[in-house]
């Protein structure tokens, strides 16, 4: 606008600046206004409303009764899922995480070393990150089951033991952390990225020193890469907490008590190995209709996951930064 | 621009400037590392493939058969695919996860850009503020909120049993593409904004004029991104849609097919690979925006 | 123990509806409709397999005939999640009438008012549900005396044996006691390495219809006392059949041996089922399995009878675990009346109950059915008839909170069966601290 004025017409100064200020403040309303909109109706509302129903005693029926604490008390001290489910949650976070960046990494690292034959492999490693969850656990269901199954078969035929995978509480994680390695093309490639980005300079410097194999990955790519480790640790113990639809239908499917009318679905199949949080929200607000317990749980997961989102914004200030 | 960079994730980069020097021949002792490497590259590739082969030779047995120990099929029955694709709903499963993905996807980016052009581009108070609120957003499980979220659907707007739930929210920006769409503008030079502007564009224009095409791959990737969460989505259609099986998506009803075919592994695992069948078919076309996109989220500083 | 039960209830019923009248005056807002009008009412039902589709829609059909006014639009492959859910939505896609397999929620569906009272529909109607239904099948259908449900056609526990596999182990009549089973279960089960080549009988809790509350009906538990509190621990009739169970589990081969088997297994509801491809020779099972079993044909004879019982109670020997169907009117629907005339039509119509447990192979839900000429009575339905009724059989009472009781009940028995939970008792102990702790919380 300011092209086209002449001193003849443009008006007082001091107005004029407001009136721009003002432009510019409306301007970034309006490209923020989706987000604005979004985030008050479908986080800062039901964060609200959540922690309102943690109060109350509600079934969705009769009208809602305050209880003050009851809720807490009854998932804490009596709901027989939440410590099984809390304590899932903790041997996930400590497994799952650690091997996926442990095979996320060596992937990563092999599909470099590959160089001219890496774009077949990486494909064919990261082909299987993007099969649906459902689909990718009912088939390892199969795969695992027990008795049938293609891998029990392949380790009878090797005089191997058969465990009993997603049937036997002991084998049930250990089944699911299976299923999650298959999937884990993603890290691959930001490790494989991440190990790309290291200068080529400080590899031909390390060479020079006569470094091994061995310590051109301790001294040179591991210091490298440790902002995205961090990061691909961080996110996976988020995504681990996050961890819904790969039990729940481990369970239904592997108990054969797969939603046909008059079953009871058993959360947590077998012996309560595979529940975990976001499993109890459903449990409870969905199948018990225990609306003021369910956002008990919720708020507890809620707690959990900013707690590890803003150790990701601390620790990773590098790559999540929200200043430039 | 520093802390914004994008590491191009193609491996060819490594592989042309780590050519092979003219005059060095291969040693011995690089050969056997091309041997040992490989042969670790496939029983790797054996982990990723061969649950696949497994499923795929069980689709084609018959009953009988893929409730044995039997690891090859004694016949071919390709036919069981057809049964599959018959299935009553079938194809009304597959309607709904292409409307879901598809107008979710076009919503999210129409919604989403705009946001993540002003948290790049914008200077103003609170904006650490904003991009603080998306990072916990974008880390927030979804079952936080569901419960006040279906009271909300089902008693002010009657839309339960529909997906609408689903894919109204997402006119309203998705936290993760926005993160990721505003890194990737921070890589592109102010110069070519303020050109444009110069031009005489306004800054809608700028961005749509100047920024999005050269924000292509970005844009791509987290399109793909909310396509495949949403074709994949199991949680929010077993919430919202799972009392009208009109609506259900290809992952809701692959579980509910279970229960309806009693079970016949066969039959199970060929409709398993048929709703996995198109996103990696869509993956093998897209390859270059996935790993682009994957990258991205790995941006650092 | 059932009529017991049944004093209970009406008592507190008159208590709850003098005080329920003044605070719940919405559950009787909805009855008025006219139901002589055009109405499209819907159904929610939860038939699957495409045989009991086909006769529930010959039902709707003859229905619509006789009631030309009233239209029904059926949704099947309701599960009861979905059925709680959608009546708490509301709405236009929110069922009118609904029916479930389980008779577990009828506390939840009753208590919490997803379903209508049908006490004034039954006077308007000039019908007696004692008149009408047999005792236990109105048991499981009502809570705290408020009828909130009926029984559309029943189903009766017993077992199926494998005639052949009989004959083969030299086995003359199936048994009457639990020792006699035992020693029959032993003899037809043939060992093969680490697994069968033929099991006597399954009795892990997931083999289908072994859960503990089915076999612990057979010795007549008591699941709470007059107080409403989980009585588990102290009802000996409940820790016979844990142990009773745990001892058939090591005598047949071990926990770790048997879930291996089971693993084997087919798909309860499909021609894979183990009892039919002649995996286990002896099954616990409700009447439909014969109908399944003869749809699927299976190459081999089978018989059935009652399930034998404990020993020093061999005297109620023809006793089964009941349950059944069930179908309520939403209180959400403002369609009640046309609904009512559609239940009715369901639950009480004599031809329409016995072509329907005809189509099925269920056991028919009303007096009138049971004794008509109609009835389909072949040697296997004739056995589960009688059970029905048994004044001996029972079945699981209702509780606010659902079936969650009985889920955990049956926890106790995954941990006593694997060898986890070694005291007993003390598992009870928790368990019925659990249960009551889950029922306030419920309440």
């Amino acid at each position: 606008m300011s092209r086209v004025a002449s001193p003849a017409t443009s008006p007082p100064r001091a107005p004029s600046l407001r009136w721009s200020r003002w432009r510019g403040r409306l301007r970034i309303v309006a490209f923020l206004s989706p987000w604005l909109l979004g985030t008050g109706l479908f986080f800062i509302y039901p964060l609200i409303a959540t922690a309102y129903f943690s109060l109350m005693k509600y079934d969705g029926f009769t009208p809602p009764v305050w209880t003050g604490l009851t809720n807490w008390d009854y998932v804490i001290n009596v709901y027989p899922f939440f410590w099984p489910a809390l304590r899932n949650t903790i041997w996930l976070v400590f497994v799952v995480v650690t091997l996926r960046v442990l095979f996320g990494l060596a992937v990563g690292l092999l599909v470099v070393k590959l160089r001219r034959s890496a774009g077949v492999f990486r494909t064919l490693y990261y082909a299987p990150h993007l099969a649906p969850p459902v689909a990718a656990t009912m088939a390892f269901v199969f795969l695992l089951n027990p008795g049938t199954g293609p891998v029990n078969t392949i380790l009878g035929h090797l005089g191997l033991p058969e465990p009993g995978w997603f049937n036997d509480p002991a084998w049930s994680k250990p089944a699911l952390t299976i299923l999650v390695l298959w999937g884990i093309g993603d890290l691959m490639i930001i490790f494989m990225a991440a190990r790309l980005d290291v200068p080529l300079e400080q590899y031909e410097a390390a060479g020079l020193d006569g470094a091994g194999a061995f310590s051109r990955f301790r001294f040179v790519t591991l210091p490298n890469i440790r902002p995205i480790l961090v990061f691909a640790a961080v996110v996976g113990v988020i995504e681990t907490m996050q961890f819904y639809t790969e039990p729940l239908v481990a369970g239904k499917v592997a108990s054969g008590q797969i939603g046909g009318s008059g079953q009871q679905v058993e959360p947590g199949y077998p012996s309560k190995s595979t529940l975990t949080l976001p499993e109890l929200v459903y449990n409870l607000g969905f199948q018990r209709f225990d609306i003021g317990a369910a956002c008990v749980v919720a708020l507890v997961l809620f707690a959990l996951s900013m707690l590890f989102a803003v150790f990701l914004m601390r620790r990773g200030s590098g790559f999540l930064a929200a200043e430039d | 621009m520093a802390e914004g960079t994008v590491i191009a994730a193609d491996v060819r980069r490594e592989g042309s400037t780590r050519r092979q020097p003219a005059g060095r021949s291969w040693s011995g002792r690089d050969a056997l590392e091309w041997v040992a490497v490989h042969a670790i590259a496939v029983a790797a590739a054996l982990f990723f493939i061969l649950p696949v082969v497994f499923v795929l030779l069980t689709s084609v047995m018959t009953d009988q058969q893929a409730l044995t120990r039997d690891l090859w099929p004694q016949s071919w029955e390709w036919q069981n695919f057809k049964t599959v694709w018959n299935t009553p709903g079938f194809l009304t499963w597959w309607r709904n996860t292409l409307m879901y993905a598809g107008l979710g996807t076009a919503l999210m980016l129409v919604s989403s850009i705009p946001v993540a052009y002003a948290l790049a581009r914008f200077r103003f108070r609170g904006r650490n503020v904003v991009m603080m609120v998306v990072i916990a957003t974008m880390m927030l499980p979804p079952q936080v909120v569901i419960v006040p979220m279906y009271l909300v659907w089902s008693r002010q707007f009657d839309l339960t049993g529909s997906l609408w739930p689903l894919i109204i929210p997402l006119a309203f920006g998705d936290p993760f593409s926005i993160f990721l769409l505003r890194q990737f503008f921070l890589t592109i030079p102010q110069e070519y904004v303020d050109a444009a502007k110069v031009d005489g564009c306004s800054d809608f224009r700028a961005m749509v004029r100047v920024v999005l095409p050269m924000a292509k791959p970005a844009v791509a990737a987290v399109a793909l991104f909310q396509f495949f969460y949403c074709w994949n989505d199991y949680f929010g259609p077993q919430i919202y849609a799972s009392e009208n099986p009109a609506a259900w998506t290809l992952s809701y009803g692959l579980e509910s097919f279970k229960s309806a075919h009693h079970t016949n592994w066969n039959l199970t695992m060929a409709a398993t690979l048929l709703v996995m069948a198109p996103v990696i078919i869509v993956f093998f076309f897209a390859q270059k925006a996935f790993v682009e996109g994957v990258t991205l989220t790995g941006v650092k500083g | 123990m059932a009529r017991l039960h049944r004093t209970v209830g009406m008592t507190a019923a008159v208590v709850l509806t003098a005080a329920g009248t003044a605070c719940t005056g919405s559950t009787s807002g909805g009855a008025e409709d006219d139901p002589t009008e055009e109405v499209t009412i819907k159904f929610w039902h939860g038939w699957s397999a495409p045989s009991e589709v086909a006769a529930i829609n010959a039902t709707i059909e003859d229905f619509e005939a006789e009631y030309p006014n009233i239209h029904v639009e059926a949704v099947g492959n309701i599960t009861d999640d979905k059925i709680n859910q959608a009546l708490r939505a509301g709405g236009d896609n929110a069922p009118d009438v609904v029916s479930s397999f389980t008779t577990d929620n009828v506390g939840q569906f009753c208590s919490s008012h997803v379903f209508v009272d049908l006490a004034p529909f039954f006077e308007e109607s000039g019908i007696d549900p004692e008149e009408t239904f047999p005792e236990t099948l109105l048991d499981y259908t009502q809570f705290d005396g408020v009828q909130c449900s009926l029984p559309l056609l029943s189903d009766a526990y017993g077992l199926y044996y494998n005639k052949d596999a009989f004959a083969e182990a030299g086995i003359e009549s199936p048994p009457k006691t639990l020792s006699e089973f035992e020693a029959d279960a032993i003899k037809l089960t043939k060992s093969d390495g680490d697994t069968y080549s033929q099991l006597g009988f399954m009795p892990n809790y997931h083999g289908y219809e072994t859960t503990i509350t089915h076999y612990a009906s057979l010795w007549g538990p008591t699941y709470f006392d007059e107080d409403g509190n989980s009585n588990a621990a102290n009802d000996p009739a409940i820790a016979s059949a844990y142990e009773w169970q745990k001892h058939m589990v090591d005598s047949l081969g071990g926990y770790d041996k048997l879930e291996k088997y089971r693993a084997t297994f087919g798909d309860e509801w499909g021609s894979k089922h183990p009892f039919m491809t002649g995996q286990v020779a002896m099954q616990l099972d409700g009447e439909w399995r014969a109908g399944m079993i003869d749809d699927a044909g299976v190459d081999f004879d089978y018989g059935v009878a009652p399930f034998p019982v404990p020993d020093d109670q061999a005297d109620t020997y023809g006793k089964g675990y009941l349950s059944g169907t069930i179908v309520g009117i939403a209180s959400t629907s403002e369609k009640q009346n046309a609904a009512w005339e559609f239940v009715k039509y369901l639950t009480t119509d004599t031809d329409a109950v016995v072509n329907f447990a005809n189509a099925i192979h269920n056991v028919p839900s009303t007096m009138d059915a049971l004794e008509s000429p109609d009835l389909d009575v072949t040697p296997a339905s004739q056995v589960f008839i009688e059970i029905a009724q048994n004044d001996n059989s029972n079945t699981t009472p209702a509780s606010p909170n659902g079936g969650a009781y009985q889920l955990t009940l049956q926890d106790v028995g995954y941990g006593y069966e694997s060898g986890e939970i070694t005291d007993l008792h003390a598992a009870l102990e928790d368990a019925d601290e659990q249960i009551d702790a889950d029922i306030d919380q419920a309440q």
